[in-house]
């Protein structure tokens, strides 16, 4: 079994995915119970190619999970990967009967609602067009065919009638959208949804507005516009509204760690700890309120070592797993200049002892940091002290002082000079002449525009 | 010879003239007088000459005394082997009134030409010659003659650089044939700009073109970099490269300043300079397309290790680099690469055992860090006499050396401080003259004053016009008046 397992994350290590071998602290059920809709599949889907300990278990749940829908691609891949992973699970053989009626029966309703919505045209009749396209994009979603399903989705638009319609035409887009992973046709989707609505939808759509601004905020990498979207989401709100896309833990977890990565400490407490509505999110992930509070009241390592801890949860987080190295390093830098601001001296064994590691040593890390501007400090490797950097304000007045002077001279020459060249028309000029092919030529001249070309 | 010696004497008086007026009308006749002497007495003057140049004095006698060095030098076929001759002629220019001189710039730029040929003098002798001299003309240094270029070049080609110092270091603002620098003022009124009475009319200057300026910036380049003058030799350059052009072309000597510049910016800053501002759009592009292989050298040398710099070097080869005329350019770059390294290390420790700068830093003459610590050590020690570095090296007992970086410039006093202001501001306040006559010669420019009529008569028409129907027709031609009549 071991063998199987080990060459098929071999595989996925040449493919350039993630691969966490520590066990995560969810449970896969309890974990999956969160969402609805076709997200099921992608995150167990993506758990079964990263997670070694999970790998069986959460590919033999995304094939169920897969058998339960009409969309046959989906099954092939996942059985395709457990054939590599498990070759002898009875499961890793294709279902060649399931698969050839689902493919059927899909033809067949694509067929069957691309002639009802002719019909609809016919007829002239909106509403009928409008809900025709949206089934067919339904089906089609649901059978893999996203390109389609956005298309269909789309074609919606011009029949809407009610504030809802605009609603569901945006989730529709937006859920295709995710899953096709292009951020910036979220953001897009998103902005044509708003406004117009009775307050009481507003509040209740407020959350998943929020939620999947958030995450496309994420996957373009602005953090901390991601962070203060996840801060905003209202918890009163039932995740149903939203757990297509992601479940309340989730934005805890999001909101939590993105706001570590981005905020100081004035603001984590403010916008983080005293958010009366984030609190409640908060509270599904406790450690999460623990590292955020530990980051706050300064004991930067136990918050490093709260998060390590949860890093291969948050690897098989089909949003978060590109960035959680970038996030996890980001809030390392923070921790470690957060630390060393109230002191203009401390030595590097206290800094390893803290942060470093006996196969890392921390000095490295400072060194590229310092490199980056991040940190303002020196290291002095013979007493083995980092020294905090004081900005003389005096002396920089004198040298900028000084400096101004001399480029006002410099500039004043400068313009006289090109005033007097003007003047005596000694301006370097092309002494142009038309080829019969309509080149420029210039003849004393090197070379012209053209000639670079 | 009597006679001659009087005429020649004549002028100036021996009582000083202080009125500008009666100055230029004698000294314009003194001129012809001496003109008409020399014709009139063709035969015999040439013979008396070397006698007659005993009695005047080159210093308060400029304009005669000239007169016959110019007569001899006509009469003598290998005059650098007269002795006297040349000895008159460097007395001359060491010591000629630069008020009279103006009358006879002809004859003066005739006997510059001569010596910057170089047949006349050795070189060393004629850059000093000539440097002196100009810089007796015009005190200032503000205007660029035909002499500057011949006297850069032969400088130059000779390695004779010392010498012309004083002069390449002053910033030109002046170019002869400038329009509107002709002044109502005499020849003789030392209050004169430069541009006044240094131009082709008067002799002193030809007229220049676009590539002899280009030229003459790109010399005191290469003449400052030959003295390791990094910050003078960039200015140089820089002048070069954002020389005003029309039509966005860009010359060959343009695009061969900038690869040198390039260079030049890495060895002065440790950085690839930035294409200033004012630079015109056209050389900007060619830049970009010639300038690739220096950019990427620029681009090679801010990186952490050498071997992208070395490989740079290698695969376009000597040969290459040797052809472009910066093969010891390059290998400056490369010698100084580790040590902008090395300085960059201030940014990070304020202690680093040289152990450790081995380690760090690259040579990019071979690509890999230096074989021992003495090495280092030497380089170390190097950069701070070069005041490159400002650290000390420490070599505590039983223990291995360190390198400590001293903070960079201590704060100045508030004395120190006001001088260094002060000096800032009085330079800045030389300038006033320049732009003084910069204002005058603009503001009394044809172009100039046809704007200004123009604009007077503008203003006129705006008062005088009829607000009522007039005006408001005239408002809103612009608008488009069929929105607002066929609109729903």
């Amino acid at each position: 079994m071991a063998d199987p397992l080990l060459e098929f994350f071999t595989v996925m290590d040449g493919q350039g995915g993630v691969v966490v071998k520590d066990p995560p602290k969810f449970d896969l059920d309890l974990y999956l119970q969160n969402y609805r809709g076709r997200t099921r599949f992608d995150r167990l889907y993506l758990i079964g190619r990263s997670s070694v300990p999970l790998c069986v278990d959460a590919l033999k749940t995304a094939i169920s999970e897969a058998k339960r829908g009409r969309d046959p691609q989906r099954y092939r891949e996942v059985v395709e990967c457990l054939r590599i992973a498990a070759p002898h699970d009875p499961e890793s053989i294709y279902d060649q009967t399931w698969l050839e009626n689902t493919e059927v029966s899909n033809r067949n309703e694509t067929h069957r609602l691309t002639l009802e919505l002719k019909g609809y045209k016919n007829n002239l009749i909106k509403e009928s067009v409008r809900m025709g396209n949206e089934d067919l994009g339904k089906h089609l979603e649901s059978i893999g065919d996203l390109n389609g399903a956005a298309e269909a989705y789309s074609k919606m638009r011009p029949d809407v009638s009610t504030p809802k319609h605009i609603v569901d035409v945006g989730k529709h887009l937006v859920r295709v959208s995710l899953q096709r992973r292009e951020w910036g046709m979220v953001a897009a989707h998103m902005n044509k949804m708003g406004g117009n609505q009775s307050p009481e939808d507003e509040k209740l759509l407020q959350p998943y507005i929020k939620v999947v601004q958030g995450i496309s905020y994420l996957g373009q990498e602005r953090f901390l516009d991601a962070a203060l979207s996840f801060l905003a989401a209202d918890a009163a709100v039932p995740s149903a509204s939203y757990n297509d896309v992601a479940s309340q833990n989730d934005v805890a977890v999001y909101g939590g760690l993105l706001a570590l990565a981005s905020m100081d400490r004035k603001d984590l407490q403010t916008k983080v700890l005293d958010n009366s509505s984030f609190r409640q999110f908060l509270e599904l992930e406790p450690h999460i309120r623990r590292a955020v509070t530990q980051f706050v009241n300064g004991r930067y390592s136990a918050c490093i070592a709260t998060l390590e801890s949860y890093r291969p949860d948050y690897l098989l987080d089909i949003y978060l797993q590109r960035h959680i190295a970038k996030i996890y390093s980001e809030i390392r830098s923070k921790c470690i200049v957060q630390y060393l601001i109230p002191f203009s001296c401390v030595t590097l064994d206290t800094m390893n002892a803290a942060f470093g590691s006996l196969e890392k040593p921390i000095e490295e890390e400072l060194v590229s940091m310092i490199r980056a501007g991040t940190l303002q400090a020196r290291i002095n490797t013979i007493d083995k002290l980092v020294t905090a950097v004081s900005v003389n304000p005096r002396q920089k007045l004198q040298a900028s002082a000084l400096e101004t002077g001399q480029s006002y001279e410099k500039q004043a020459i400068d313009r006289l000079r090109r005033m007097a060249l003007a003047a005596a028309d000694l301006e370097l000029k092309g002494q142009r002449k038309m080829t019969p092919h309509g080149m420029n030529v210039t003849s004393e001249l090197m070379y012209d525009d053209s000639a670079l070309e | 010879m009597d006679h001659c010696a009087s005429v020649l004497l004549a002028f100036p008086e021996a009582k000083e003239i202080t009125d500008n007026d009666v100055y230029h009308k004698a000294a314009r006749q003194h001129v012809q007088k001496v003109e008409r002497l020399i014709k009139e007495n063709a035969a015999t003057f040439g013979g008396l000459a070397a006698q007659l140049l005993e009695h005047v004095n080159p210093s308060i006698n400029s304009i005669s005394y000239l007169a016959l060095l110019q007569t001899l030098l006509l009469r003598d076929k290998v005059p650098q082997t007269n002795q006297p001759l040349l000895s008159a002629i460097t007395t001359f220019l060491m010591t000629f009134d630069p008020r009279q001189i103006r009358y006879v710039g002809a004859a003066l730029s005739n006997l510059l030409a001569l010596i910057g040929e170089g047949d006349l003098f050795p070189a060393s002798v004629a850059v000093d010659l000539l440097a002196t001299a100009l810089l007796r003309i015009d005190p200032t240094g503000s205007m660029l003659t035909s002499h500057h270029i011949s006297l850069v070049n032969l400088a130059y080609q000779t390695d004779n650089i010392e010498p012309i110092i004083p002069v390449i270091e002053k910033s030109i603002v002046f170019y002869p044939g400038m329009k509107g620098s002709s002044d109502s003022r005499h020849l003789c009124d030392m209050q004169l700009p430069p541009p006044a009475y240094i131009t082709p009319e008067t002799g002193l200057t030809a007229k220049l073109n676009s590539s002899s300026v280009l030229q003459y910036d790109l010399l005191c380049g290469l003449c400052f970099i030959a003295r390791s003058s990094w910050q003078q030799a960039f200015d140089a350059l820089e002048r070069v490269i954002s020389y005003p052009t029309k039509d966005g072309i860009c010359s060959n000597i343009m695009a061969k300043a900038h690869s040198k510049w390039v260079l030049v910016g890495l060895l002065l800053t440790g950085k690839t300079p930035t294409v200033p501002t004012l630079a015109w759009q056209g050389p900007q592009k060619a830049y970009g397309t010639l300038g690739k292989p220096y950019t990427s050298i620029g681009t090679a040398f801010e990186q952490e290790t050498a071997e992208t710099l070395n490989a740079e070097f290698d695969t376009l080869g000597q040969q290459f680099w040797a052809e472009e005329g910066n093969l010891g350019l390059m290998r400056l770059v490369l010698a100084h690469y580790q040590r902008w390294k090395i300085v960059g290390l201030r940014d990070v420790y304020t202690k680093i055992s040289l152990a450790q700068i081995r380690t760090l830093t690259q040579s990019a003459e071979t690509g890999v860090p230096l074989a021992t610590e003495a090495e280092v050590l030497e380089l170390v020690l190097g950069m701070i006499r070069d005041g490159m570095l400002n650290g000390v090296v420490e070599q505590p007992e039983g223990q291995p050396a360190y390198l400590t970086f001293l903070s960079p410039t201590e704060e100045l006093s508030e004395a120190e401080f006001g001088a260094k202001m002060l000096q800032t501001a009085q330079r800045i306040k030389n300038l006033e003259p320049v732009v003084k006559a910069t204002n005058e010669r603009l503001g009394t420019s044809r172009e100039y004053l046809r704007y200004l009529v123009r604009d007077s008569k503008n203003k006129d028409k705006d008062v005088g016009r009829d607000p009522g129907f007039g005006g408001f027709d005239h408002s809103i031609e612009d608008e488009d008046l069929m929105s607002g009549v066929l609109g729903p």
